[in-house]
């Protein structure tokens, strides 16, 4: 139960910094970044169910992010439907997307997996751009997206949007850590760590993928409704393969496989975007070789490595590798048939 | 006809590229998700080569030479370490490499489209069939098919080929029998990029070069294997030749739906045959 002790303090720490932020700052821009950690944070948790729970790659977040960000502008612009009825759509829309592709990509696993999944969104972003032009405005994407509206509070309004958004990432967070503590969340960190004895305890392996992908599909797209709403604006670049491969970038940097690395993973990729692209045009590229760095070096993330650290100190509990699944030296344990 | 000779020389252009990233993955396991990004360096290197000394030979030697060398360099400083860890390691760390090479590129060549002339003694037409048929199409049709050729010959015939086999085969035993495992490691790593950058040379007469290359291709080439079966050079060559007629075809009749069409290639096979339209083995990666 120590991670569980850990994941509580951290809660604790950045449930006072989203509290504190508001009132330490009234700048737009630092309250608009603020938002946007905390809406990719709420991708990047979703994405690591799949990623570092159930281990498996998937290189088609982005298409997700992409359908739920298309789901809310059409529900609210074209149908005049409600914000909290969109961001609903946004969040079946992801689900449904992802429900399509686990029907073709679950046929095969590993790196075919990644393939797969990356061709499958990639699909979905050349039919954004070119086929659904009249839904989703092609290229020129759809301008003008709107914000809640409840109980007369202007959400066009910085300050009351970051509230409405830190709810809904706190109702996000305490979800996951209930699904990752939940008989369900073990079962499924279960097949990552050994998919055919999941399978001889009696498990539905593949239906505990497709559930697994379901959800993280869910909650990317209701990210990518708050990030459309966030930006007033979507355009096809959200479904680009790119994407995905920012949020891989986010949650390895951060450490794969626990509750909260994804969001330091997102803090630091936008805390270096930010800072990087202040002094150079090529930030992109130094961040691909810190990312390549971190990889080589650092594979279990700033928050594996804190966790890895702050178990060693206390060895009178021994570390639980099942609780988040944190192995220090493989966050994600190679499963059985891996490619080789 | 002249569809028939677009859609040959584009399978042959996919085919120089997707054999790269096969043998990589046939030979070490490894997916290279930068194929596609050391496929663009090759171009810009053959044009810009190409530029200073006006030959086309030049560009087209410095290319491979160029982007060869790069590999090896990836190789040897950033998988190497991870060949012990789980493959999508090398998936994900190969993306951190598209950003590198991309922002590299940029830095170097700019952000325009850059053209490339194409050279003089291949820029001619041919009346073939009652058709007009550029030389160059031609010329990629039959370079492909003497890149195919010496590949074949390299891996099946010769002792070197014998080792690579070997080394993938069971590297350790290899390295047992005193033979230097993660130096053939290495080589092969280098002759997959440098076919890729060999394709971006030849590519870079037919199309404008820019950093868009980068990832557009690499979904092609990966479409391409998926068909063909990864690690298949057989495979690949009917696959590449297959999608290159589709789109081709669709190009002439339904432009605006060649990519959906390609797509939809890959799903039925997904469906029907999931290791692949001409692998034999199961596919249990």
């Amino acid at each position: 139960m120590k991670t569980s002790r850990q994941n509580a303090a951290i809660a604790a720490c950045v449930a006072a910094v989203v509290l504190a932020v508001p009132f330490c700052t009234q700048n737009d821009f630092l309250l608009n970044l603020s938002i946007l950690i905390m809406v990719w944070s709420i991708f990047a948790v979703g994405f690591d169910l799949v990623f570092g729970l159930l281990g498996m790659v998937s290189f088609g977040h982005a298409a997700f992010l992409g359908t739920g960000g298309y789901a809310l502008a059409l529900a609210t612009q074209r149908y005049g439907l409600s914000f909290e009825a969109g961001l609903g759509l946004a969040i079946l829309a992801g689900a449904a997307c992802a429900w399509i592709f686990s029907i073709f990509a679950l046929r095969v696993s590993g790196i075919f997996f990644a393939l797969v999944t990356l061709a499958l969104s990639q699909l979905m972003y050349i039919l954004a751009d070119s086929k659904l032009r009249e839904w989703t405005g092609g290229a020129d994407g759809l301008p003008g997206i709107g914000r809640p509206e409840l109980a007369g509070i202007d959400f066009f309004d910085t300050v009351n949007f970051y509230w409405y958004v830190a709810a809904v990432f706190a109702l996000v967070i305490a979800l996951m850590a209930m699904l990752r503590a939940s008989p369900f969340g073990r079962a499924v960190a279960g097949v990552r760590q050994n998919e055919i004895r999941a399978s001889q305890l009696g498990y539905n392996v593949q239906r505990l993928k497709q559930i697994t992908f379901l959800v993280s599909g869910a909650i990317g797209g209701l990210a990518g409704g708050l990030l459309a709403a966030v930006l007033m604006y979507m355009n096809p670049q959200m479904l680009h393969w790119t994407t995905s491969g920012d949020v891989i970038i986010m949650t390895l940097l951060g450490g794969a496989g626990t509750l909260w690395g994804p969001v330091a993973g997102v803090l630091l990729f936008e805390a270096l975007k930010e800072w990087l692209s202040g002094w150079t045009p090529y930030w992109y590229g130094i961040l691909g070789l810190v990312f390549i760095l971190a990889t080589l070096y650092f594979p279990q993330g700033v928050l594996g490595a804190l966790q890895a650290r702050w178990g060693r100190s206390r060895p009178a509990s021994p570390a639980s590798p099942a609780d988040g699944g944190t192995a220090p030296a493989a966050p994600l344990a190679p499963r059985e048939g891996s490619l080789s | 006809m002249s569809t028939v000779i677009i859609g040959l020389s584009l399978g042959m252009l996919l085919f120089l590229l997707a054999s790269g990233l096969t043998l990589i993955f046939g030979m070490l396991g490894v997916i290279n998700f930068a194929h596609g990004a050391l496929y663009m360096l090759g171009a810009y290197l053959a044009f810009d080569v190409q530029l200073r000394t006006g030959s086309f030979i030049a560009g087209l030697a410095a290319a491979t030479a160029g982007v060869g060398l790069a590999g090896m360099a990836m190789e040897r400083l950033a998988l190497r370490p991870l060949y012990s860890r789980p493959h999508f390691y090398q998936l994900i760390l190969t993306f951190g490499f598209i950003l590198v090479i991309s922002e590299a590129v940029k830095i170097v060549w700019g952000l325009g489209y850059q053209e490339t002339p194409m050279p003089a003694a291949l820029a001619g037409t041919v009346e073939l069939a009652g058709s007009t048929i550029p030389v160059y199409r031609l010329f990629v049709i039959a370079f492909g098919l003497l890149v195919s050729a010496a590949l074949f010959f390299v891996l099946e015939k010769s002792t070197f080929g014998m080792l690579v086999r070997a080394a993938s085969s069971d590297g350790e035993m290899v390295r047992i029998l005193g033979l230097p495992a993660a130096a053939i490691r290495s080589a092969v790593f280098g002759v997959g990029a440098a076919l890729a950058g060999l394709a971006g040379a030849i590519s870079a007469p037919l199309f404008p070069i820019e950093l868009g290359m980068a990832t557009n291709t690499i979904i092609d080439c990966f479409i391409v294997v998926i068909l063909g079966g990864l690690g298949n050079i057989r495979g690949v060559v009917a696959a590449s030749l297959l999608i290159g007629m589709v789109r081709a075809v669709g190009y002439t009749f339904m432009p605006s739906w060649v990519d959906i069409l390609t797509f939809a290639m890959l799903i039925a096979t997904l469906l029907t045959r999931p290791q692949g339209l001409f692998s034999r083995q199961a596919r249990l990666a």
